[in-house]
């Protein structure tokens, strides 16, 4: 049933880490907090699902052991989370449990023993890689292939697996490509059920997906999970406290911090998970304290300053249903009071894909110091919308930034480049240089050249450009200069000089953000910002945005976090089957004061 | 995009086996390079044309659209022989440009042997699914479970680089890089290649270990979904594409249009 690996590949980066057979070696390199049952670890392996002992490895290249002499057991039938901070090696772990490394990834690793379990199944996190056929069926089949079951017995396997996890398709010969991402991920577990795994693996399997997504992938895991063993290694565990035995905590290193039952561990560590960037139920209410809406859903009047909020519309503000008369008029809070000049105002705006309306805008306004989240199904046309406000698709009807109203695709996207800032899912795609620094000073240049270049923009200027004038050494370094103050600013100060695509996950954000509004533009136009980052990336980027807004820019975001709509919003804008059906003012003022994460971005 | 190429009607052609058929295309590929009588090659495009729009199960305007792109091969196959070919008996001549009788047929019969060499690759192309292709490979002709599964999981990678480059351009022109002096000009394969490749060559990665988590391995014994029997259709397919063949070499004996020799030699 299990095979056993005794000190797998010796590989000579390891010589001179310390021979296992020295005294001190024999002791474990941390001390480990004990919580809960201690395990009986003279009991026969045959109760162990896994089992590793005194595990060391290293990636090529990277100057530090990943782990040094872990030690880790996992009994049958067990249901363990492994939780830790981005970079400790738990998704590694987990494929060295899984048996993907060393054995299909190869990776210098030295072990006193490494039992990994016979038949695993792993789950990855990114729903679309894990597919290599173009059919749901043909994708089962693929798994019942590489196992040589008879073609006559596939069918009822594979119906059987989409069952499990609860994905009834009436005929299972669908595109891979039409399925949400949630239903791909349910997908990735069936086809690991068909193995018939003794343990089941899951690696973030919900950091990619909706709230949506996530809850019908958990359903599906406890359903098919039964008694067998499941590791899981989550940055976001509200949905599975409840139901993991077990929970491992790993420091920074990869050493082990905590080991126990969940409440145990969870209570003792609740500050080492808020510092390790873990999505655990609470981490909303410390980051911003308890939802203000309580407080001030008591006297629904006491926001009605704008008198536009009915006192029930007011009472759920974010939650309640679409309002015809919101969605015809949605008039701002403080448009009528105050003097303030929209820096975008829809009318009667629809945004054209292949000559089709992906997203309609009846009418609506963003004001500076605004906040909007834009909300709604994936698909329903919200990035179309964006991209339609860049003028990087076509659009129909009045768009204004700030009181003048291009006309045409190339006038809109100049006055888009001017008045607005957009960042991208990926923030790799929007990367264009090879230096940390270079990257935000190209927007600053960039201005510049296409200020001096302002002179000259007739038709002839625009199909024979002249020379690019360059801007003189004066303004260069004060270009330089601003950029360095914005890298500053961003906590990206020491990595100047680096290579964009060489700064960890959340870095690459914070410069993707860096780079878009270093040259201050009013409105700041954001895809999905939070998605799949941790905890604490994604409050560095709530405070960044949140002091943007406070300080009279305007940010409109994509986001499926309703927590962001209800804690940081000032409107609501809700999106569906193409058209936006309501925009709701969230009660929250555009000149509400600063409202940050109480922790400090690192 | 996925929709475009479904085929509406399903015919012998379709159900035929591609481990047959292909050995079969690659013959009448041939046929076609081997043919030198400009009557030969203009019945071969003739036949093969009429083919394409009666078998391929498509509607008239997607195998008219499909198959205007061959106007352009024909043009460009032809018009620098009929141009700049040699030949004795000149019928005009400017400059480096002369036309005479034995370039412009030799043009047209490279024109005419251009169309039928597509119009029979499009025929494979539109009556054959990738997946039943490789599928009957693996089964009939042993090809490595390793290459036909890359070669099936490259094809549903393709889609989706396909969307990062739209994405990428879009940031570029958000952020206002690639345009303008020609300079910028020279980076623009920079500024796309490295990204897209990145994020291609990341997800190659992950969906090759997600493929041996699923226990592919490609020594071991393996059955098959789909089977890929060898069936009356096959023998359909065999007698309509030689007949087809046999039809247009036996047209071009009888009913010569053109009457003239080996384009190889002097016509």
């Amino acid at each position: 049933m299990r095979s056993t690996v005794e000190a797998n590949v010796p590989v000579p980066v390891l010589k001179d880490a310390a021979k296992p057979g020295q005294p001190a070696d024999k002791e474990p390199a941390q001390t480990q907090d004990r919580v809960g049952p201690s395990r009986e670890e003279e009991e026969g392996t045959a109760e162990y699902a896994a089992e590793v002992r005194n595990l060391r490895m290293k990636f090529p290249g990277t100057p530090d052991l990943l782990f040094r002499d872990l030690s880790l057991n996992i009994r049958r039938g067990e249901k363990v989370l492994l939780l830790g901070p981005s970079g400790c090696g738990k998704s590694t772990l987990l494929q060295v449990l899984g048996g993907v490394i060393p054995r299909v990834t190869e990776v210098p690793l030295k072990a006193e023993l490494l039992q990994v379990p016979d038949s695993a199944g792993l789950v990855f996190q990114d729903p679309d890689t894990q597919f290599c056929m173009p059919y749901v069926d043909e994708e089962l089949a693929f798994v019942l292939e590489n196992l040589a079951v008879p073609a006559e017995d596939m069918r009822p396997r594979i119906g059987q697996a989409l069952r499990q996890v609860g994905l009834e398709l009436p005929d299972p010969h669908v595109p891979i490509g039409s399925l949400s991402q949630g239903m791909k991920q349910r997908l990735a577990l069936a086809s690991v059920l068909l193995l018939e795994p003794d343990v089941l693996l899951l690696d973030e399997p919900s950091a990619l997906l909706d709230p949506e997504g996530r809850r019908t992938i958990w359903d599906a895991v406890r359903r098919a999970a039964g008694e067998r063993t499941v590791i899981i290694v989550e940055h976001r565990i509200e949905e599975v406290l409840d139901w993991v035995d077990r929970v491992v905590l790993f420091r920074g290193d990869g050493s082990i911090l905590a080991d126990g039952q969940a409440a145990e561990v969870f209570a003792r560590c609740r500050d080492r998970m808020r510092e390790y960037g873990i999505w655990h139920p609470e981490a909303w209410n410390e980051a911003y304290g308890e939802p203000a809406g309580e407080a001030a859903l008591a006297q629904p009047g006491a926001y009605r300053a704008g008198g536009v909020l009915e006192p029930e519309e007011a009472a759920a503000p974010g939650t309640g249903p679409a309002r015809g008369r919101s969605a015809a008029a949605p008039v701002h809070p403080a448009a009528e009071s105050a003097a303030a000049l929209p820096l975008l105002r829809l009318e009667n705006f629809r945004v054209l894909r292949g000559g089709k309306s992906v997203c309609a805008v009846q009418s609506a306004a963003v004001l500076p110091g605004d906040l909007i989240a834009l909300t709604g199904p994936n698909g329903a046309g919200k990035s179309s919308l964006l991209l339609g406000l860049m003028g990087l698709l076509a659009h129909e009807g009045s768009c204004e930034y700030a009181g003048s109203r291009p006309s045409g695709r190339r006038a809109m996207r100049e006055a888009a480049a001017k008045h607005a800032a957009f960042v991208f899912q990926n923030p790799e795609f929007q990367f264009v240089t090879n230096r940390v620094l270079d990257e935000v000073a190209f927007t600053l240049r960039s201005e510049a050249e296409s200020a001096l270049n302002a002179s000259h923009s007739g038709a002839f200027a625009r199909w024979f450009p002249r020379r690019r004038p360059r801007p003189d050494a004066g303004a260069e370094a004060l270009i330089a200069a601003q950029a360095s103050a914005c890298l500053d600013r961003f906590g990206l100060g020491g990595y100047a000089e680096r290579h964009p695509y060489l700064l960890s996950l959340g870095q690459k954000r914070r410069l993707s953000v860096a780079s878009a509004i270093v040259s201050d533009k009013p409105l700041v136009l954001l895809d999905e910002p939070t998605f799949g980052q941790d905890a604490r990336n994604a409050f560095a980027i709530l405070d960044l945005c949140e002091r943007l807004r406070a300080s009279g820019h305007a940010v409109l975001m994509i986001t499926h976090e309703m927590e962001i709509a209800e804690r940081l919003a000032t409107q609501i804008w809700k999106i569906e089957d193409g058209a936006l059906i309501s925009a709701e003012s969230t009660g929250r003022s555009p000149t509400a004061a600063l409202r940050l994460s109480k922790e400090e971005p690192s | 995009m996925r929709e475009f190429f479904v085929p509406t009607r399903i015919n012998w052609l379709h159900r035929a086996n591609p481990a047959v058929k292909l050995p079969l295309f690659i013959l009448l590929f041939g046929v076609t390079v081997l043919t030198h009588r400009i009557d030969a090659s203009f019945y071969l495009a003739c036949v093969f044309l009429a083919l394409l729009f009666l078998a391929s199960g498509y509607p008239l305007w997607k195998t008219a659209l499909l198959a205007s792109g061959f106007a352009l091969a024909f043009a460009s196959a032809s018009l620098t022989m009929i141009l700049f070919g040699k030949g004795s008996e000149v019928w005009w001549s400017l400059g480096p440009i002369s036309i005479s009788k034995e370039s412009f047929y030799r043009g047209l019969h490279l024109g005419f042997r251009s169309i039928a060499f597509g119009c029979q690759g499009l025929l494979f192309v539109l009556t054959t699914s990738s997946t039943g292709l490789f599928y009957a490979l693996m089964q009939r002709l042993k090809l490595s479970p390793k290459y036909a599964y890359s070669f099936m999981a490259s094809l549903r990678l393709m889609p989706m680089a396909l969307d990062e480059l739209r994405i990428r351009r879009d940031a570029l022109s958000v952020r206002g890089a690639g345009r303008g002096s020609s300079a910028s000009l020279l980076r623009l394969p920079e500024l796309y290649a490295l990204p897209l490749l990145a994020q291609s060559i990341r997800r190659a990665q992950r969906t090759a270990v997600a493929m041996e988590v699923k226990r592919f391995d490609a020594g071991s014994r393996r059955t098959y979904y789909y089977s890929s029997p060898i069936t009356r259709n096959d023998g359909a397919a065999f007698l309509v594409l030689a007949g087809a063949a046999a039809a247009a070499l036996l047209l071009a004996h009888l009913l010569p249009l053109f009457a003239l020799g080996d384009m190889r030699m002097n016509p």
